[in-house]
Formats: structure tokens, C-alpha cells, sequence
């Protein structure tokens, strides 16, 4: 070939890739960012049920696997936790989650976590623990000095109490793990109390014997069940009422404390909730105005809420009483701060039906013992 | 023709006359970042294919200068026609292909990242876990049929189909959107606050008793724009259930029923759900003793997916954020009152180009020089001999 020809060869070559170049430039670029409708299922953030503290918590995308484990809801209530445990909003994994505080702003944290049967062995997972705590991992031979077996119904369950304190930590949140690991057929169990070394040994104890209670309760509670529902809140204590005739009690989903339902005139229904968080739950203003956001109405200033608001004397205690209206539908809510916990209590429903059910709502509130 | 063609397009001159035009434009955008602000001028200088001239007031624009992507687009197809055209296997030109080859990388993945990489941000109060992060731009309309036990199903029309389409007809709603007024930027008023002349753009939930008054885009890097539409709801078989006020101001979603099912409606920053979950468990505020001058500032945040079993404590801080399943999390900002943190996610899947590209420049020059420098040593010694 002359030199003609390869000059050529090398024209053909060079404008094919021209054209290469342009056909796939212009498709890169005539596809616009973020120009699709997407359809996805989310798990429901339901804003009256998540809390003013809570309203961007976890909407859980279905993409991601539910969780595997298989805690049964009623081991939750069913095991009572001590006093100094305060119940903190569950996460996506966490099955149940308390913080427990010191004196000098020592705190430990102390969560149930279930996941799949492949999550590690006991050396991968205590070596793990000691890397969180800045501590080097440690072999196979030295495992029966760190690990010790609790016998429970479950099964052995294995306990490690690990103690170092992590580069830049305070010392008063870390500097120690006790960690238990109780693998049942398709998942495994981490419960685990991590903070102060000190407060984490005074709490020692109490660990364990939650630990053994869970996992008892495991084998009590019959077949397993999903766990993607996060569990009631178990810091609840038991209040008592009165139900009023004519309503009956539905059983409540994840974050109700108790569900109730009342006809309503045309064939509807009046929904009445009872929910509880630790803390205080927001303030006065932000609640209401959630409440007049979810059945339509526009949010009002801090001083006009106060005016809306009245108080509600029981025998037992005080609540705070709102009664908001929009065109069609009607919240009537009252609500009280005790022991550290907030308790709402709310019927929902059409205008009429509601201020027909109002007396029986506030008969309910009367019949309230905490 | 041809010839003449693939000539120019061969030609150094068409490099030379790229790299000075982007120059200039580097020059234009960055003192056009002044007025319209950073996100804006990089949409009209640098992502485009030619820099419009929009004369005020009137109905037309011409285009003054190739765009960003025009001149990197010309570049690129310039430098891979030379290099086929002028390829000729030998040892001696290694350093020259591997050179080339990595300026190519380079300029593709460049372009990669402007089309494909996507930044977000995450924000965290203490305790706080979300498995989505918000983009700080994009808004969506998200339409959520509330109706199931334990899902709702969430259909996200993004901002750029309510400014395009004026109506919406899609097969997961049971009705037709009609978008009536789109603002990319607004500040609502209470009608009672808003004068006489105001009057709603809505008849329906709280958007009946709010005024909508556009404003200019946000220009400044730490504001964001307020967008407000108002969006009739029409049933498929026809009759309108009224017109609603959806805006980035309002807070709580709204509701109604259509199909014998709840909808919930809100314009919300566009999400972007992963299969994982970020918990924040601490955010750290350090400043230098006796100062307000920050000196450090870190998350400790807690990294859980159930798909891979990791449950991991990670902190993030100034040159180390969390790197996982192809997102970058960077401590990005921080509320004023330290209770919350803002985390920067990026998903840019063409970041390692950058450094690839690099190294493969770095070694092509190392061989093309070394090659001059053992032929320049031979001459010399046989020189000397």
C-alpha cells in the first residue's frame, strides 16, 4: 500500500470516529437530569404518629430488604426495663433502644439490633467492638478470656465486655462495650451497651438480665414474626380509662399506644388515637399547627394558638385541650406532660360527626389514670 | 470535502483556537458568578452548548459563545480524530499514545460527571436516621397515595416536568395534574397580611388564604429558592376537585381524597432513597481556645445496612468522609445552634477518572522523556568516545 493509501486509511478511521464521537456525545447530552417520573413504595411516616421530634424519621424504602430478624413485638412489652432507662425513638434497625444517664454527664446507650444469619461470627464481631473502641483485634486463642455463655431459653448467648477508649472520645459517652450476641435459625441478635466505663459496669447487671428476658421471651411468644414494624414504645408505663359506649378499640399500629373507632354519621368513621413519647414532645405551637396542616388548614401564630388552647381539669391531672375545625374535617385533641413523657389524645373525623362524639371524648379524658 | 474536513477537525489549530476559547469562557463565567451565582452561571456557561445572549424585554436569544460542553465536546472528538489519524505503532511514541490516552480520559470524564454525578445533602439533628438525601436544588411534587396498610406509594414528579408540562398524566394516579402556575422562586404572605389586591391562587387547603409573590432566583451559595406552583386536581372521567397551592414554604403535606383513596400532596426537595441508613449520634463543634474561630468540626454517625449486615460507628471530619456502595458523605455545614449536621452526599460513578487519567499522563510523559534522555545520553557518549 502507498503512501497515498494509508493516508486515506487514515481519513476513513478518523472521520468514523468523528462520528462515533458526536452520535454518542449528543445522546449523553440530550437526556436530561432528573426529567422521569418515579413511582417507589415508602413505609408510612404517618405525621400525627411520628411526633413533632420525629417528623423526618425513617419513611423506609421497600428497596431496601426488611429486616431480617425475628423479634417478637410482645417480647418488648411483655419485658419490663428499670426505671433509669430512658426509651429513645427506635431507627430502622433498632429494635429497641434506651440511654441511660450518669452523674457528670455520663451516659451509656444500650440498642437491640436484629440481623441476618451472616452477620459474622463471635471473633469478626468482637473484633469489630474492639476496632470501635480503638482497641487491635485479637485471635482466636485469646476469644474464651473476653466471651462468656449465658444459658437462655434462646439458646447460649454469647457476652463480651470489652473496655478502651477511642482516639478524640469523651470519656463520659465511651470508653466501653458490653455486647451480647444470640444467634437463633435465620438471624442473629447484637444487643449492646456502649458509654461511660464506669456507669456501663453499674448497668452491667441490669444488661444481662435484659438480655436473658428478651431472649426468654423469644421462645414465649410463638411463632416469629416480621420485625420491619418498629416495636411500642416499651418506656410506656400502663395508664387506665374508661371506654365510652359506642366505640370500639382497634388494635393500634407501630407508634400507637391505643386505637379507638367511633361511627360517624355518614357511614364514616371517627378515628381516636392515643400516643406517647419520652421527652416533651414539641411545643404547643408546632402541634397544633400540625394538626391544622393535616386536615387542610393553614398554620397560626404562637399567640393564637394559646388563645385556642384550654385546659381540661381531671381528677388526675391537667391536660391541654384544642379543638380545630376545617371545612370538612374535625380534630379535637388534648394532651398532657407527666413523668417525662408526653400523652396525646386525639379523635379525628367529620365536622358534625366529631362535635356529636365530643362529650363522650371528653368523658374518655375524665376516665384517664396515670 | 472529506479530506478537508477531517483536516480541520484534525488540526492543531482547532485545539489551539478550543483551549483559547476556553479560557475565555472560564474568564466570562467567573465574573458572570457575581450576578447570577454560582449554580447559575455554571448551568449557562459551563453545562450548555452555546452561552445565550437574552436581550431584556424581549421575546428572542441568539447565542454569543460555544458552551462548556460544546468546547469540551470539540476538544474531545479533535483529540481522538488526531490521535487515530496520526497513529503509528512504535515504541519510540508509547510516552505520546499513554499522554494522549489519559487527556482523553480526563476530558470523557469530565463530561461523565457533569452529566451523571449527582450531589445531595443529608441533614441530621442528634439521634436523627434517614435513609434519603435531599437535593439542594431539584424540588418534586411527591404524590402519595396513602392508602395502603403498611406502604405508601409515592409517585416524585420532578420541578423540571411542572415548569414543562401543563399537564400531568400519569398511570399510577388516577387523575390528571394540571399545573395552573409554576414561580421557581416566591414568598408567601398570608392574605391578611399580603393588602387588598392580593388574591389566592388556590382554592383549596391552605394555599386558599395565602399570597404568592414571585421573586428572582436565589443567586447567593447560601440561599435556595422558594418554589410555588398551583396545581388543579382533574378526575380522569372529568370534574376538577379544585386547585391547590403546593410550595417548598408550606410545611405539612395536604390531603384529599380522590378514587375512593387518600392522596397526600407536597413540594419537597427532590429525595434520593438508598438502601442503608445513616443514624447521626454526635455532631462536634471544636473552636480554638477563647476564640469563635472553629477548628474542627465532626459527625459521629452510625452506618447500618441490612442488606450487607454492617452496623458500623463512622466519623466523619474535614478531609475524611465516609466513602460507601459508591457515595461520598462530606461534613458539609452545620445548624448555627450545633444541633444539627449537614452531610454533602455525592454519587459521581466516573470520580476515579480524574486520577486515572492522571497517573497515565504522569507515566506517558516519564516514558516519552526518558526516551529522549537515554537517546540524548548515547549521542553524547558516543560524542565523547
Amino acid at each position: 500500500m502507498g503512501l497515498s493509501g494509508k493516508l486515506q486509511q487514515s481519513n476513513r478511521a478518523a472521520s468514523k470516529a468523528v462520528v462515533v464521537c458526536i452520535t454518542v456525545f449528543s445522546a449523553l447530552t440530550a437526556c436530561e437530569k432528573n426529567s422521569e417520573i418515579k413511582v417507589y413504595r415508602v413505609s408510612k411516616a404517618p405525621l400525627e404518629e411520628s411526633g413533632p421530634q420525629q417528623q423526618d424519621a425513617m419513611p423506609t424504602n421497600t428497596a431496601a430488604p426488611r429486616m431480617p430478624g425475628v423479634l417478637a413485638p410482645a417480647a418488648e412489652t411483655a419485658v419490663t426495663t428499670p426505671p433509669n432507662w430512658e426509651s429513645q425513638p427506635l431507627s430502622q434497625m433498632r429494635q429497641a433502644s434506651f440511654l441511660v444517664r450518669g452523674d457528670n454527664g455520663a451516659v451509656v446507650d444500650i440498642s437491640l439490633v436484629s440481623l441476618g444469619s451472616a452477620a459474622g461470627d463471635v471473633l469478626e464481631n468482637v473484633n469489630r467492638w474492639l476496632g470501635q473502641l480503638g482497641q487491635p483485634p485479637i485471635t482466636e486463642q485469646k476469644l474464651p478470656e473476653i466471651a462468656q455463655q449465658l444459658r437462655t431459653s434462646l439458646g447460649d448467648v454469647t457476652i463480651a465486655d470489652l473496655t478502651g477508649l477511642p482516639d478524640n472520645s469523651d470519656p463520659a459517652r465511651d470508653g466501653r462495650i458490653i455486647a451480647a450476641m444470640a444467634t437463633t435459625g435465620n438471624s442473629t441478635l447484637f444487643f449492646k451497651l456502649r458509654g461511660n466505663a464506669d456507669l456501663a459496669e453499674a448497668q452491667k447487671g441490669d444488661f444481662i438480665k435484659w438480655v436473658a428476658a428478651v431472649c426468654n421471651a423469644q421462645t414465649q411468644t410463638g411463632p416469629p414474626q416480621m420485625a420491619a414494624a418498629p416495636p411500642n414504645d416499651s418506656g410506656a408505663p400502663r395508664i387506665q380509662w374508661k371506654t365510652p359506649e359506642g366505640w370500639t378499640e382497634v388494635p393500634p399500629s407501630s407508634m400507637r399506644y391505643a386505637s379507638f373507632s367511633a361511627p360517624a354519621e355518614d357511614g364514616g368513621k371517627i378515628d381516636i388515637s392515643v400516643v406517647t413519647f419520652p421527652g416533651d414532645g414539641g411545643s404547643d405551637a408546632d402541634n397544633v399547627n400540625r394538626w391544622r396542616g393535616q386536615i387542610g388548614l393553614a398554620p397560626i401564630d404562637a399567640s393564637a394558638v394559646t388563645a385556642q388552647v384550654a385546659p381540661l381539669k381531671t381528677d388526675d391531672t391537667t391536660f391541654s385541650t384544642a379543638d380545630i375545625a376545617g371545612d370538612k374535617t374535625r380534630t379535637i385533641a388534648a394532651w398532657t406532660r407527666r413523668d417525662g413523657r408526653v400523652w396525646f389524645f386525639k379523635a379525628t373525623g367529620p365536622n358534625a360527626s366529631v362535635e356529636k362524639e365530643k362529650p363522650n371524648f371528653v368523658k374518655f379524658i375524665e376516665s384517664v389514670r396515670f | 470535502m472529506l479530506h478537508r474536513l477531517v483536516d480541520l477537525i484534525t488540526s492543531l489549530k482547532l485545539t489551539i483556537i478550543c483551549l483559547a476559547a476556553a479560557m475565555a469562557l472560564i474568564f466570562a463565567g467567573t465574573l458572570a458568578q457575581v450576578h447570577l451565582g454560582i449554580h447559575e452561571a455554571q448551568q449557562r456557561y459551563f453545562q450548555s452548548m452555546f452561552v445565550w445572549w437574552p436581550p431584556e424585554g424581549r421575546g428572542f436569544k441568539i447565542p454569543i459563545f460555544p458552551g462548556g460542553h460544546l468546547i469540551g465536546a470539540v476538544l474531545l472528538i479533535n483529540l481522538i480524530a488526531a490521535h487515530i489519524k496520526r497513529f503509528r505503532w512504535t515504541w519510540r511514541k508509547l510516552g505520546i499514545h499513554l499522554t494522549h490516552a489519559g487527556l482523553i480520559i480526563m476530558l470523557a470524564g469530565g463530561l461523565f460527571t457533569d452529566l451523571f454525578a449527582v450531589e445531595s445533602h443529608m441533614r441530621l439533628s442528634n439521634g436523627d436516621t434517614k435513609n434519603y438525601s435531599e437535593d439542594m436544588r431539584d424540588t418534586e411534587l411527591a404524590v402519595i397515595d396513602t392508602s395502603g396498610d403498611d406502604l405508601d406509594q409515592v409517585t416524585a414528579i420532578p420541578e423540571s416536568v411542572l415548569r414543562h408540562n401543563r399537564v400531568i398524566d400519569h398511570w399510577s394516579l388516577p387523575f390528571r395534574i394540571v399545573v395552573r402556575n409554576f414561580y421557581q422562586n416566591s414568598r408567601l404572605k398570608m392574605l391578611s397580611q399580603a393588602g387588598e389586591s392580593a388574591r389566592p391562587i388556590a382554592n383549596q387547603g391552605p394555599g386558599a388564604m395565602i399570597a404568592v409573590d414571585p421573586a428572582p432566583p436565589a443567586t447567593a451559595a447560601d440561599e435556595r429558592d422558594v418554589p410555588s406552583a398551583a396545581i388543579e386536581i382533574l378526575r380522569k372521567n372529568g370534574g376538577s376537585l379544585g386547585t391547590w397551592l403546593v410550595s417548598d414554604g408550606l410545611g405539612a403535606p395536604q390531603t384529599f381524597d380522590c378514587g375512593g383513596r387518600t392522596w397526600m400532596i407536597t413540594l419537597r426537595p427532590a429525595r434520593y432513597y438508598k438502601p442503608y441508613s445513616v443514624t447521626l449520634q454526635k455532631f462536634t463543634h471544636e473552636k480554638y481556645a477563647g476564640t469563635e474561630i472553629p477548628k474542627n468540626f465532626s459527625s459521629k454517625v452510625t452506618l447500618i445496612d441490612p442488606e450487607r449486615s454492617v452496623d458500623r460507628d463512622v466519623l466523619i471530619y474535614m478531609n475524611h468522609p465516609l466513602r460507601y456502595r459508591g457515595e461520598t458523605f462530606y461534613q458539609a455545614g452545620f445548624q448555627p445552634d450545633d444541633s444539627a449536621t449537614i452531610l454533602q452526599d455525592v454519587r459521581n460513578p466516573s470520580f476515579i477518572a480524574p486520577y486515572v487519567a492522571c497517573v497515565i499522563v504522569a507515566a506517558g510523559l516519564l516514558v516519552q522523556f526518558g526516551f529522549h534522555l537515554v537517546g540524548f545520553s548515547r549521542q553524547r557518549r558516543k560524542a565523547l568516545a
